[in-house]
């Protein structure tokens, strides 16, 4: 798997969560290295969106260990794994509706890593830094109910970025955006990573998948049935088919 | 900006001067209001910023009534430690069914701390020292200017914690547990321990609102100190005026006191008749309080009145 | 002997409890309204049906219908015209404006019918059937049997008719049942009319075994609560089944521990279980 000596960033190892008897993700293994973008992708209902609630700590796993820098993460609840640097984004969007943007994404930098900031003041700085970076500080002051589809997306972005991750979890963010939009998102996820953050990027919008990830997991049936280089792994039969036994069924 | 705390402490001043200016009538009136008020503002940290509408807190304010009683006439303690007493009864309280009782959402909420309360009210009424269902008088005084100004001096420090709510990490943690709690969690708001300190900050001025009355009116007993209707009041008032603003509490209990009184001093049945007519109204077109209708008239006219209903029927 | 008495007691009393919380249940479940006007809408029933005996001579039991017609009006009345305008608005709102609600239809009934209490007292009113040493007086057993009766019809109407499915549909999931062509404006109207018709032919029933006052309301509506979150707001037969054991709870606890205590009882109950509830399964706001 990784042929890199620096310890892994993040590592799963066999971890596995049932729903009313069905394995939603089953004895899943994968490391994540420092400043690697790992893209995640698979059939609906493949248990991405399961996976990373399993990271983040939404959901706790029946099995399995869940290592990151080193240290155990799988019985800790999320504040405490958002604390230690694990931040994310929300497939079905989660805003807080009646705050305006730039409160959004002061909570962000108020509660992330380490504690975030202990005044509100910086944290609002910090929040404008992260507005325009993802280019929403001209809608800084309206409330996030009112933003439009893609708008909430940067919203949902700045949110996890505010939060200074070491580990960020992208589920979907590109979903519905214009071929123009996707490239802009790539972008803005490249220069993530430069600046030093571990990236998981769920995504179905393959040409954005094959230009961003070091690495690629394909989950299929909640199992991991494919890992490693892009070429390779889109090429493997095992992927084709079960994207295309997928659509047959 | 800067006229505004100007012009409260010029408020907070008058109303202090009342003793001297007013005559003994405006002044128990005055302290009823001021009590209503505190208990409205303590109720908006957790219904009003957190979220959590709890129809419960009249658990605490019957907490705070027995600790002061029973500080005072079983214990021949001063007032001052009644107080305390009471305090650190609701305190105690919230902090032990806190964790429980807060992983409940919505209505189930709103309907356990109701059930506490009327819990407590029947393990109450059990106890010889609570005086069981006679309940218990306390030493008589006629101070009341004393009561008068701790009342003002309670509200005015609950709603000086609710300036600082607003303006601190720690309230901006709360905002987001409203919001969404889930999303919050993820962003590293510790929502279980958040909850439990809003809890006990709204038990903590509750218990010494009890207390202060407890003394005030002289005589107790579990009916009147678990009164469950204060807890539709003080709903209504911190709703009416504004849930989630500083001042909007306090505005909404200083209007509807004085308009139940107004109203009561007429015709009594009619005065209850109206006074459920004008919360219909109320709710209908102003669902966010006084507050933010004001706010709303200021930008958009009278036409928000009808705004509102529009964004909310169905 | 006295035991099988007090249980007797208790189960017929609490098939009418059931009764009550039905109509809570059905708008709450529906409409996500916890109506605080739900014992009004009992008191009003009971009113209706005092006035149709004592005024027209009709059986009491005869005059369960009307009155169920006549506050299915009242009740649609309500939601159309006055509840739908907040519907959407926060949670809290609909409890303060059915508490506003409940305070003026307290306070019309006092001025209407004054504070008096009346009792609905038909010729049978004091027979008895016994059965097995237990003495069971006619009334309540009418009145139990019922609630039966109602809880079974709406049961049906739930899942038997086109109307029950809508209504159905629309508790589940609002915007799939628009697609399908529901009107939510009427459909919540219709629901909020059944659920007042319920609590009119529980208040009908409640004036046959105890009084009608204009303050009966607050009350019965604590209790409705409680045997709708006991029973489920799914399932008419889980509530009916509720009823019944707060009132076996309270005939017991009336002899057992004092009867200022019976309401505090359904409260410490209801605590308890939903506090040891496993938190995932209330995940629902």
């Amino acid at each position: 798997m990784s042929d890199a000596t620096p310890a892994p960033l993040f590592e799963a190892r066999k971890i596995t969560r049932h729903f009313l008897g069905l394995k939603a993700v089953n004895e899943v293994s994968f490391t994540l290295a420092p400043k690697q973008i790992l893209g995640l992708i698979g059939p609906n209902g493949a248990g991405k969106t399961t996976l990373v609630n399993l990271i983040s700590g939404t959901l706790l796993a029946d099995s399995g260990e869940l290592r990151f820098e080193g240290t155990r993460i799988d019985p800790l609840p999320p504040p405490r794994r958002a604390y230690l640097g694990i931040s994310r984004t929300f497939q079905v969007m989660k805003p807080f509706p009646r705050l305006s943007v730039l409160e959004n994404v002061t909570v962000g930098a108020l509660f992330g890593f380490a504690g975030g900031e202990r005044s509100r003041a910086a944290a609002r700085e910090r929040a404008r830094d992260v507005l325009d970076f993802v280019g929403l500080l001209h809608r800084i002051d309206q409330h996030a109910d009112q933003l439009s589809g893609p708008d909430r997306k940067r919203l949902e972005l700045a949110k996890a970025l505010a939060m200074r991750p070491k580990l960020l979890l992208l589920d979907e963010v590109m979903a519905g955006l214009t071929p123009g939009e996707v490239d802009e998102v790539v972008t803005i996820i490249h220069k993530i990573r430069a600046s030093g953050v571990g990236i998981l990027v769920i995504e179905h919008v393959m040409r954005a998948i094959r230009s961003l990830s070091d690495r690629i997991l394909v989950l299929h049936h909640g199992e991991a049935i494919a890992e490693g280089k892009p070429d390779a792994v889109l090429a493997d039969a095992r992927v084709i088919e079960a994207y295309l036994g997928k659509r047959r069924a | 900006m800067k006229l505004r705390p100007l012009l409260l402490v010029l408020a907070v001043v008058l109303l202090a001067l009342l003793p001297v200016l007013g005559d003994e009538v405006t002044m128990q009136y005055g302290i009823d209001v001021l009590l209503f008020a505190t208990i409205a503002q303590a109720w908006n940290i957790l219904g009003g910023f957190t979220g959590y509408a709890s129809f419960g807190n009249s658990a605490f304010y019957g907490l705070g009534t027995y600790g002061t009683a029973i500080a005072m006439t079983q214990w021949g303690q001063p007032f001052w430690l009644g107080l305390v007493f009471a305090a650190f009864l609701g305190v105690a309280c919230a902090l032990l069914i806190g964790v429980p009782i807060l992983r409940l959402r919505g209505h189930y909420f709103a309907i356990a701390t109701l059930g506490l309360s009327a819990t407590l009210a029947a393990i109450i009424a059990n106890l010889d020292i609570a005086g069981r269902n006679l309940g218990l008088v306390l030493p008589l005084t006629r101070n009341e200017p004393m009561f008068y100004e701790a009342s003002l001096a309670l509200l005015v420090a609950a709603s000086l914690t609710v300036a600082w709510i607003a303006r601190s990490r720690f309230g901006m943690g709360l905002l987001a547990i409203r919001e969404d709690e889930d999303a919050a969690q993820v962003m590293g708001v510790s929502t279980t321990r958040y909850k439990v300190a809003a809890l006990a900050l709204s038990a903590f001025f509750t218990a010494i609102a009890g207390g202060i009355h407890a003394y005030w009116i002289t005589f107790i007993d579990p009916g009147s100190a678990f009164d469950l209707t204060l807890n539709v009041r003080m709903v209504i008032m911190a709703m009416f005026g504004g849930p989630g603003t500083v001042l909007g509490p306090v505005v909404g209990a200083f209007i509807l006191t004085v308009v139940y009184q107004l109203l009561a001093s007429s015709i009594s049945t009619a005065a209850a008749l109206l006074f459920g007519l004008v919360i219909v109204v109320a709710v209908i077109f102003m669902p966010r309080g006084l507050w933010d209708l004001g706010q709303g008239i200021g930008r958009f006219g009278p036409r928000y009145l009808l705004q509102n209903i529009r964004m909310h029927r169905l | 002997m006295l035991f099988a008495q007090l249980l007797a007691n208790g189960v017929l009393l609490g098939g009418l409890y059931g009764l009550m919380a039905l109509g809570m249940s059905l708008v709450w479940g529906v409409l996500n309204i916890v109506n605080l006007a739900h014992g009004a809408l009992i008191m009003l029933g009971g009113y209706c049906v005092y006035f149709l005996f004592t005024g027209l001579g009709i059986d009491p039991f005869a005059a369960l219908p009307i009155a169920m017609l006549v506050l299915f009006a009242v009740g649609y009345v309500l939601q159309r015209f006055v509840l739908n305008l907040v519907i959407r608005s926060a949670l809290l709102n609909t409890l303060l404006i059915t508490f506003g609600l409940e305070v003026v239809l307290t306070y019309c009934a006092q001025l209407a019918f004054s504070a008096d209490f009346r009792t609905i007292n038909p010729p049978y009113a004091g027979a008895n059937i016994d059965l097995l040493g237990v003495t069971l007086p006619v009334v309540r057993l009418g009145a139990f049997a019922t609630a039966l009766v109602l809880a079974a019809l709406m049961w049906m109407l739930l899942e038997r008719t086109k109307l029950g499915r809508a209504i159905r549909a629309t508790a589940q999931n609002l915007t799939a049942a628009r697609l399908y062509g529901v009107d939510p404006v009427q459909l919540y109207a219709i629901t909020f009319g059944l659920g007042a018709a319920l609590a009119g032919a529980a208040g009908g029933l409640y004036g046959l075994v105890s009084q009608v006052t204009p303050y009966m309301g607050s009350a019965l509506t604590a209790k409705s609560f409680v045997i709708a979150i006991m029973g489920g707001l799914e399932n008419p037969f889980g509530i009916v089944l509720g009823g019944v054991v707060i009132g076996l709870a309270e005939a017991l606890a009336a002899i057992y521990i004092g009867p200022t205590f019976t309401d505090a009882i359904s409260f410490g109950l209801l605590v308890l279980i939903l506090v040891a509830r496993p938190a995932r399964s209330l995940q629902v706001t």
